[in-house]
């Protein structure tokens, strides 16, 4: 007989017969992802008065190992969109499949007026939400940048809940958290872009990207950037941090041989 | 034996290559009513004579406004033209939902084409009994399109289709230069008289058989009857009296609310 | 025509008792009535071109283009039915994606030819539906560089394990014609609709099985024939439609665009300068007598 106690009270299998356990939930729910596998980091984006600039750097995470260390997350879609991808790189991978097949539909009806980069960002905030409504998101942190239908600059983010989000100023991830405030620092508010020019927005980038390399232990110094205007996109992959300062780091528990 | 053998469905070819009941469709649509579309640089008009099945009844609808940017105009089967038109609305609605945009009228076109097709090339279904012409304004400026039965589409800068429509072509083919440069005005008015061309000798447009529809850079497309189109008849025609007998006591169309 | 009236071609998908499926025949009837159509391999590309006859003078001139691209690298030009040449592209289309999503690559040329063959072919298998009354000319150019897999981010090892391999010759022009059967061949020079006689005798003159031709003097061959073959007798106005495909170092980069309308007009000038010289000499003459 079965002493355990979650067979007390039990109808007797000598008098019921077996209990008949296919009854019983067998199976656990399905299950979709759970979470990212391999990862890209940040993704930091600004405004400026004729145009928007996007970093990311060059580094997919598995876990805490760098794994891949030339991994290009920014995409340009045309000449004047470029699409920034922080998270999962398998989903951003999929989502790159998915634009190149809209860029390919796309070139069979209307070369004159292509799809701007509201309207790509409208786009993917609908693929993100299915996906997250059919319990099966995609988990990434895209930010889309460009111009509107007004020749305008565009910059917004969508994640991975189709969520969306629109300023002067953009970061996903880590950069959310260090490189949103340096950028906020130059550009405020929607008033301010007017008074940015090109250069100050990328050198303000680059020092967000060196920062955010400093502290987030899943960065890279190796990045990629883009430059997106009336005039196109001007689209750099292979760019490195210049003159770091460790200095700080002697002050910082964590970063050296100290402990304590 | 004289019967034709190759008209029982539109699946079958002559020997000459021809498929005769796509052909009979097309005569569906010189049996309805004439329509008209003109454009200029900056305007897309249709117009239309309605007709009414007795005098107590009321009159076919011959414009359909499908989406802020664009209408139809229909001549032919009205009940075709109503699920052809149900499925633009749906389409129109899906491409500003998924991309924020405005669907070009190019687009639109196609995909109507594309469905009346199908209805050529398999058993158990017919072709469409109607043909259309859509009118309106995207990003790369006014259109116009014909569309007919056979899923045969074609922009044009002025066309006319339905009954008698032979002469309002052969006006619109006589001032076809005058067109582009056009003022909204000077639009309208081409529409109406290219209108009147196809008119046999008894009839009249008055506020009740004319419909017209309007399309414009900046503007809406919007659809016109009863007395909002009595000021471009008698701009038009200086046909006061006329219009008026067919009203009983009509003078100076606009003060005249009482006439419709 | 011996066929009629006797019950053997009033469907599709019937052989008559000689072996002959009567409604594919006459959906050839179909396109023989059709613009002429075009395509050159030459050797650095590939080009198609169309004879677009104007119905009406109220058509949008240069507008109502008939020339499809499928993918990025290949072209479709049809003659016959409108409505059908498009349902063809549509599949092509579709077929092009499916490819994409399957291979994470663009589909060659040779593999779309094929899977076109086989979905016209379908149309003469079954009583439920018609063939198509088409006949379709796909052009394309399959990249001679190794391209990196759809949704690629990084870059793999040079060498070693994983590492890639180098030479090997892959990509260049291709030109291939599909009939309403569904049979469909490799071509140097491919013509169908009305003017296919006069353009295939043409197209013969060109060699192009030396594969000497350019692509620009193909462009200029191919605008000449168009002019060549148009009956002026029958049919009064018509646009010619030209598109390209280049090698990737070439002017459209491995893509299928149109023609740059200066280099159209500049081909057709010269097409009609060519045709010119014999209206002279009929005139001469006419003068003499």
């Amino acid at each position: 007989m079965n002493h355990l106690p979650q067979a007390w009270g039990r109808p007797r299998d000598d008098v019921y017969g077996a209990y008949d356990h296919s009854h019983f939930q067998t199976q656990l729910p399905n299950q979709h992802t759970q979470s990212p596998i391999v990862t890209g980091t940040s993704v930091v984006a600004a405004k400026f008065k004729d145009g928007v600039v996007i970093a990311a750097d060059n580094l997919a995470s598995y876990g805490s190992l760098a794994r891949f260390t030339d991994v290009k997350r920014l995409r340009k879609f045309n000449d004047e969109v470029v699409v920034g991808f922080g998270g999962d790189v398998s989903d951003m991978q999929y989502l790159d499949r998915l634009l190149n097949s809209l860029d390919i539909r796309e070139n069979y009806s209307n070369n004159e007026n292509p799809l701007h980069a509201k309207n790509l960002h409208t786009y993917l905030a609908k693929v993100m939400y299915k996906r997250r409504s059919d319990f099966d998101p995609l988990w990434n942190h895209l930010l889309v940048t460009g111009l509107d239908g007004e020749k305008k600059p565009f910059l917004a983010s969508v994640d991975l809940l189709g969520t969306t989000f629109s300023s002067p100023t953009l970061a996903t991830g880590f950069g959310a958290h260090l490189a949103q405030p340096i950028l906020r620092r130059t550009i405020p508010d929607e008033d301010a872009v007017a008074n940015v020019s090109q250069e100050e927005a990328v050198k303000l980038v680059q020092e967000c990207m060196k920062v955010l390399f400093y502290r987030d232990a899943r960065s890279m110094d190796k990045y990629s950037i883009a430059v997106i205007t009336t005039s196109g996109v001007e689209l750099k992959q292979d760019e490195k941090l210049e003159n770091q300062s460790w200095a700080f780091a002697e002050r910082i528990r964590g970063y050296g041989t100290q402990v304590n | 034996m004289f019967r034709n053998n190759y008209d029982n469905d539109s699946i079958t070819f002559s020997p000459q290559g021809r498929i005769f009941q796509v052909e009979y469709a097309q005569e569906a649509v010189k049996q309805g009513s004439v329509v008209v579309g003109v454009v200029s640089k900056t305007h897309a008009v249709l117009a239309a004579i309605k007709r009414n099945a007795e005098d107590l009844s009321s009159y076919q609808k011959k414009i359909i406004p499908i989406d802020s940017h664009y209408g139809i105009a229909l001549a032919g089967l009205a009940s075709d033209a109503r699920v052809l038109s149900n499925f633009m609305k749906q389409q129109s609605l899906s491409s500003r939902l998924t991309y924020d945009r405005a669907i070009p009228i190019s687009e639109i076109t196609m995909r109507i084409a594309d469905r009346a097709q199908a209805n050529t090339q398999q058993y158990g279904k017919r072709p469409y009994g109607v043909g259309l012409l859509i009118a309106g304004v995207d990003q790369k400026g006014p259109h116009l399109f014909e569309f007919q039965p056979s899923g045969v589409t074609q922009e044009m800068i002025a066309c006319g289709i339905g009954a008698r429509s032979q002469m309002a072509r052969t006006y619109l083919e006589r001032h076809l230069d005058g067109f582009e440069g056009a003022s909204r005005e000077e639009l309208i008015k081409h529409a109406l008289r290219a209108l009147k061309e196809s008119l046999s000798q008894d009839k009249e447009l008055t506020v009740d058989n004319t419909s017209v529809g309007v399309g414009g850079i900046g503007e809406n497309f919007t659809l016109y009857e009863g007395q909002d189109v009595a000021g471009w008849l008698d701009a038009t025609f200086e046909n006061k009296e006329d219009a008026g007998e067919g009203e009983g006591q009509g003078e100076g169309g606009e003060a005249m609310e009482t006439d419709s | 025509m011996t066929s009629i009236g006797t019950g053997y071609d009033l469907s599709n998908s019937v052989f008559s008792p000689d072996g002959r499926n009567f409604q594919v025949e006459y959906a050839v009837k179909a396109v023989e009535n059709g613009g002429t159509a075009i395509g050159i391999r030459c050797k650095d590309g590939v080009v198609l071109a169309l004879e677009k006859l104007v119905t009406s003078k109220l058509q949008k001139p240069d507008a109502n283009k008939r020339i499809s691209t499928v993918d990025r690298n290949i072209g479709i030009v049809s003659s016959g039915l409108l409505p059908d040449g498009r349902h063809f592209v549509s599949r092509a289309r579709d077929e092009a994606a499916s490819w994409r999503s399957l291979y994470k690559a663009p589909i060659p040329t040779s593999a779309l030819a094929n899977r076109m063959g086989s979905y016209a072919q379908a149309y003469t298998l079954y009583s439920s539906v018609r063939p198509f009354g088409v006949t379709a000319i796909i052009g394309g150019w399959d990249s001679e560089a190794e391209l990196p897999v759809d949704g690629q981010v990084g870059s793999g090892p040079k060498v070693g394990a994983g590492g890639k391999k180098e030479d090997g010759k892959h990509g260049g022009p291709f030109l291939y014609m599909i009939e309403p059967s569904g049979l469909y061949w490799g071509y140097y020079g491919a013509a169908t609709g009305k003017g296919r006689q006069v353009a295939k005798s043409e197209l013969e003159k060109l060699n192009l099985s030396e594969g000497g031709l350019s692509l620009e003097e193909g462009v200029k061959e191919a605008a000449r024939i168009i002019h060549v073959a148009h009956d002026d007798n029958k049919d009064k106005e018509f646009e010619l439609e030209m598109t390209w495909i280049s090698s990737l170092d070439g002017p459209t980069k491995g893509r299928h665009e149109e023609v740059p309308k200066e280099l159209r007009e500049e081909a057709e000038r010269l097409a009609k300068k060519s045709l010119e010289p014999e209206d002279d000499d009929e005139e001469e003459e006419k003068m003499q007598e």
